[in-house]
């Protein structure tokens, strides 16, 4: 880990997509820096580039300009299996649609996650039942309800108890009780565990639950709600 | 019943490492508390066994059960093809040379103008001078030759099927069954009444031209056949039945084993006047050597006799595998198309598979997978397919070589070890080549662009 009492620094990220006369320039010199067991909350309007700025600090693609350091780590220059390996040991996702494995069942969806950082699957199990979904873990996830599987989600995302957790609208999908038992879940994993959190999100009612609240527009930081 | 999604049913993250039980309620009755405890310990325990991680090319093999079944049979159908047909080439070639070297003898000598290709030649070009040479020919102060059998050669057609026939003397018969011997009706008549009847008939000066009918041919015996039972099972004749070839109706009188030379004989003489049209001409002379004679220095004497060429039994395989290996090429090729096509079908499958999921395989990079894993999940994915596929067309070639050889009684279909080994290592190694472009596309998956097209 890191001296730094920042665990994410964004400095002056540019990312567009397309080229020539047809490319669209997402984001346009962002900086950000995010504390440790922060929960931060990043809102605007769609096309902003939220989900973009979550994909470059998940190190999931690359920045056309600036730099990301993650737990004092320089990412510029990292490869692809050096990012990889950084999302492996730090980075836990969310996603809106939970992307979860298909083909898998609950259990397996799980098992794979620690399979893939290396990570003993024996308290697969324990994980299921700590997430309330352990009566539905031999199903697929096609054979859950919406809330079992944004809560089999989140177990994955931090069974492997990753330094960062990254939650692209988490609760998009969710009807109002089961989003705010997922607020729940990710307030404790946050105070707990100390898992810093950066939540994309629309909901004002979510952004309470977070330390601190950044808006976007147009590629850019344009104010903060401490 | 649907309890309220709350922190009674959502324990904390934090919980996850120190489930604590909430001690708050009072514990239930010993009785219900064992039940319990039972249930618990059963329902774990089915967690931890019935729900081991299963390997994720698996489940999406299982996942995918149309196109990974059709995927696999394509490669059960190459496979089998592949061992099936090789096994009909080499198994057709080798039983006859099987046949040929089973005839107890050790040389066989015909005449240095012809084909060295003894197997398709045919006509009188030996003669009786040639048969008594070869009687009297001494190495050192012996004979070489424990016996010489002359043998007329000539194809004709039985039941609309072309066959090698054998013109035999009755006696010699016994040399050319290998370790068979007539199990159903007899040999030509042993006092070769027609032979000596045919003799005379062609000695006799007074008659320039020799007209023999067919009634005075089948009177003295010359129109009889001995076929082996795998003619007699695929045509359907028995003994007693007449059969219809070389332009006279023959009477079938014995059935030996399959394994004997040739399918079909017929008495020397018969096929002397039938084929040539005059007595003491042969096709080949088939050699046993005396005791202690050895084959090279017995062969070097007869080589010394310029007209005539002379072969081992021994050398038999090699000189037919030399003449119809062009055969194993044609064969090998239809293989090697069928495999190919049955690869670029796994291809087809996987690509298909990698392009409807590559979803799972961006959710698998943002997990941080690296690319060889997902290489290997794809690589995984096609072995499995592949060796299902060998596995069963290799338990369907012997089904197809019993179907073949029911269908066509008088074809060998020798499915081997060996071309069993090769088939199932052609399809390991196409499985992976196959899949090489699949796996190249899922590694290179944009994680980023696909998580965000939802």
């Amino acid at each position: 880990m890191g001296d730094s009492e920042y665990i994410l620094e964004a400095d002056g990220l540019h990312k567009s997509f397309g080229s020539g006369q047809v490319a669209e320039h997402v984001l346009r010199g962002l900086d950000l820096r995010i504390r440790r067991g922060e929960f931060l909350a990043v809102m605007g309007p769609s096309g902003c580039g939220k989900s973009t700025l979550l994909h470059l600090l998940g190190l999931m693609s690359g920045t056309d300009e600036g730099t990301i350091v993650i737990d004092g780590l320089n990412t510029t220059g990292l490869g692809e299996t050096g990012r990889a390996e950084l999302r492996r040991r730090k980075i836990g996702f969310v996603f809106q649609r939970f992307n979860l494995i298909s083909v898998l069942n609950g259990y397996d969806n799980i098992a794979l996650s620690l399979r893939i950082r290396g990570m003993d699957t024996s308290r697969t199990g324990e994980l299921l039942e700590a997430m309330g979904v352990k009566a539905v873990a031999h199903k697929k996830p096609s054979q859950m309800s919406i809330g079992q599987q944004q809560r089999l989600a989140v177990a994955r995302a931090i069974a492997h108890k990753p330094d960062i957790l990254l939650a692209d609208e988490p609760t998009g999908s969710l009807d109002s009780e089961n989003a705010e038992a997922l607020l729940e879940l990710l307030t404790r994993a946050n105070r707990q565990d100390g898992q810093t959190i950066v939540m994309i999100t629309h909901s004002d009612a979510v952004t309470e639950a977070a330390g601190r609240v950044v808006h976007m527009k147009d590629g850019k930081i344009t104010n903060e709600n401490p | 019943m649907n309890q309220p999604i709350r922190s009674a049913t959502l324990p904390s993250a934090g919980l996850f490492f120190k489930l604590a039980s909430d001690s708050t309620i009072a514990p239930p009755p010993p009785t219900i508390a064992a039940k319990k405890k039972f249930l618990t310990f059963f329902f774990n325990w089915q967690l931890e066994i019935g729900n081991r991680m299963i390997p994720l090319p698996l489940a999406n093999i299982l996942h995918h059960k149309v196109p990974s079944a059709l995927s696999a049979l394509g490669v059960a159908i190459g496979v089998c093809m592949m061992i099936t047909l090789s096994g009909l080439a080499r198994g057709s070639l080798g039983e006859v040379a099987d046949r040929w070297e089973a005839v107890d003898a050790d040389l066989i000598i015909y005449p240095s103008n012809w084909s060295d290709n003894i197997t398709t030649i045919s006509g009188g070009g030996m003669s009786d001078k040639d048969a008594e040479k070869i009687k009297n020919l001494a190495i050192g102060d012996n004979t070489a030759a424990e016996y010489v059998v002359p043998i007329y050669l000539q194809r004709i057609s039985i039941v609309g099927i072309e066959h090698n026939v054998v013109g035999v003397r009755p006696e010699d018969l016994r040399y050319l069954l290998g370790e068979g011997r007539i199990t159903e009706g007899r040999v030509f008549d042993p006092k070769n009444a027609c032979a000596n009847w045919l003799k005379e008939k062609f000695s006799t000066p007074s008659e320039k031209i020799v007209d023999i009918s067919e009634a005075e041919l089948a009177d003295h015996g010359g129109l009889e056949m001995i076929i082996d039972s795998r003619l007699a099972r695929a045509s359907g004749l028995k003994v007693g039945d007449e059969v219809y070839s070389a332009a006279r109706n023959f009477t079938i009188v014995g059935i030996v084993p399959a394994g004997a030379m040739v399918r079909v004989f017929i008495p020397l003489a018969t096929a002397e006047h039938l084929f040539y049209g005059g007595m003491g001409r042969y096709t080949l002379l088939m050699v046993k050597l005396r005791e202690g004679v050895s084959i090279g220095a017995a062969t070097e004497a007869i080589r010394r006799q310029k007209h005539l060429k002379v072969i081992a039994v021994g050398e038999y395989r090699a000189m037919l595998e030399d003449r119809f290996g062009v055969m194993y090429i044609y064969v090998d090729t239809v293989n090697t198309i069928t495999l190919i096509v049955a690869m670029l079908f796994i291809m087809v499958t996987l690509y298909t598979m990698v392009i409807q999921r590559r979803r799972e395989i961006a959710i698998l990079r943002s997990m941080g997978a690296p690319r060889m894993l997902i290489l290997k999940e794809v690589m995984g994915e096609s072995l499995i397919l592949t060796i299902c596929g060998a596995a069963i067309g290799i338990a369907l070639a012997p089904a197809a070589g019993a179907g073949i050889e029911a269908v066509k009684p008088l074809l060998t279909v020798q499915i081997t070890t060996q071309w069993i080994l090769i088939a199932a290592a052609a399809a390991v190694i196409g499985g992976s080549l196959a899949a090489i472009y699949p796996a190249w596309q899922a590694m290179n998956v944009d994680v980023a662009e696909t998580l965000s097209l939802e």
